[in-house]
């Protein structure tokens, strides 16, 4: 999903850091409230964002004859909310664009905004939907983190189209041109990720269950049913 | 005795097929790359707005790896700093379970 260094034009560059800035300094705040609030909460920051680390670093061959990497996003955002998943994302993509030539400074923005705010913003509608629900804990994780892969995807999709609408069709088929490339890709790495996490989310569960009921993820009636349940 | 394992099982069920279509994939596929849809992302910059590829220059100087395998031992690193935090903490919380 990166957009890589030059590939937008200057004007987009500052546009989506304009979007992506006050996202990212709100996400600071929260953090700090987090862990001054609860510092074994640190440990499980720790654990959410490594595996952005892990999966955005693992570029897999998806069945559509390309390759693409998992975001991992899904964790953090339901343990932590779409906000600080912002500035862990931002960190890795940081690292990414310094040491790695993907992505880059200017885009950096663009890329926040689709991995790092988009993407767990709609993971995160997902699992506050159905959070108060009877539906499964894991299933919840599954589809929250899945969406979040797909949408940073789609966003980047947005993100391109707009700064470069086809001649014939506009930003519409242009859009529609850079799904194709991105998004469907992308659908097989979603579900395999969305599985992956689900079942790390279990071991959190199995072996933390009292931070994340204090951090509110999930009610202590749902985890304790998680913990007998698979 | 009820089954504890079933999202084992899935997780182990996803993969394989994952890396089954993939075979599959790869072996009959013809035209399939597997190039990073990074890349074909920004081909198709370069037909969209009829700047040839290489004309697309940095907004901002940035430092490349200079070669494939420096670019892998990086990426390997990225994976290993999210590998030590996750190994690390689980670990920690073992230990914490172990002496409680």
């Amino acid at each position: 999903m990166h957009i890589m260094e030059g590939f937008l034009p200057w004007q987009w560059c500052l546009v989506w850091w304009v979007i992506a800035l006050p996202c990212l300094f709100y996400g600071i705040h929260q953090l700090k409230k987090v862990l001054a609030a609860d510092r074994e909460a640190l440990p499980l920051l720790g654990v959410t964002g490594g595996f952005i680390f892990i999966l955005s670093s693992l570029k897999l061959p998806s069945v559509t004859g390309s390759c693409s990497h998992p975001t991992g996003t899904g964790l953090s955002t339901i343990s932590f909310g779409p906000w600080i998943t912002a500035v862990v994302c931002a960190i890795v993509l940081l690292f990414q664009s310094l040491f790695l030539a993907h992505g880059g400074l200017s885009v950096l923005g663009a890329n926040i905004v689709s991995m790092g705010i988009v993407g767990p913003l709609a993971g995160y509608a997902i699992y506050r939907l159905l959070r108060d629900t009877s539906v499964n804990i894991y299933l919840t994780v599954f589809l929250a983190t899945a969406l979040a892969d797909m949408f940073t995807y789609v966003t980047t999709s947005l993100e391109l189209a707009l700064a470069y609408p086809a001649e014939t069709g506009g930003v519409t088929s242009s859009f529609v041109l850079f799904l194709g490339i991105f998004a469907v890709t992308q659908v097989p790495l979603a579900i395999v990720e969305g599985i992956v996490l689900a079942l790390v989310f279990k071991y959190i569960v199995a072996l933390k269950p009292d931070i994340l009921i204090r951090l509110n993820t999930f009610s202590e009636e749902k985890i304790d049913a998680a913990r007998c349940e698979i | 005795m009820k089954f504890r394992y079933t999202l084992e099982v899935l997780t182990m069920i996803a993969v394989a097929v994952f890396c089954a279509l993939f075979l599959y994939t790869s072996s009959t596929m013809s035209g399939a790359e597997f190039t990073g849809s990074d890349n074909v992302g920004s081909g198709r910059i370069a037909e969209l707005s009829g700047i040839p590829l290489e004309n697309f220059q940095p907004l901002i100087p940035q430092w490349k790896p200079p070669g494939g395998e420096i670019e892998s031992c990086l990426f390997a690193l990225q994976a290993a700093v999210g590998g030590i935090l996750v190994g690390g903490v689980f670990g920690y919380w073992i230990g914490q379970k172990t002496k409680a």
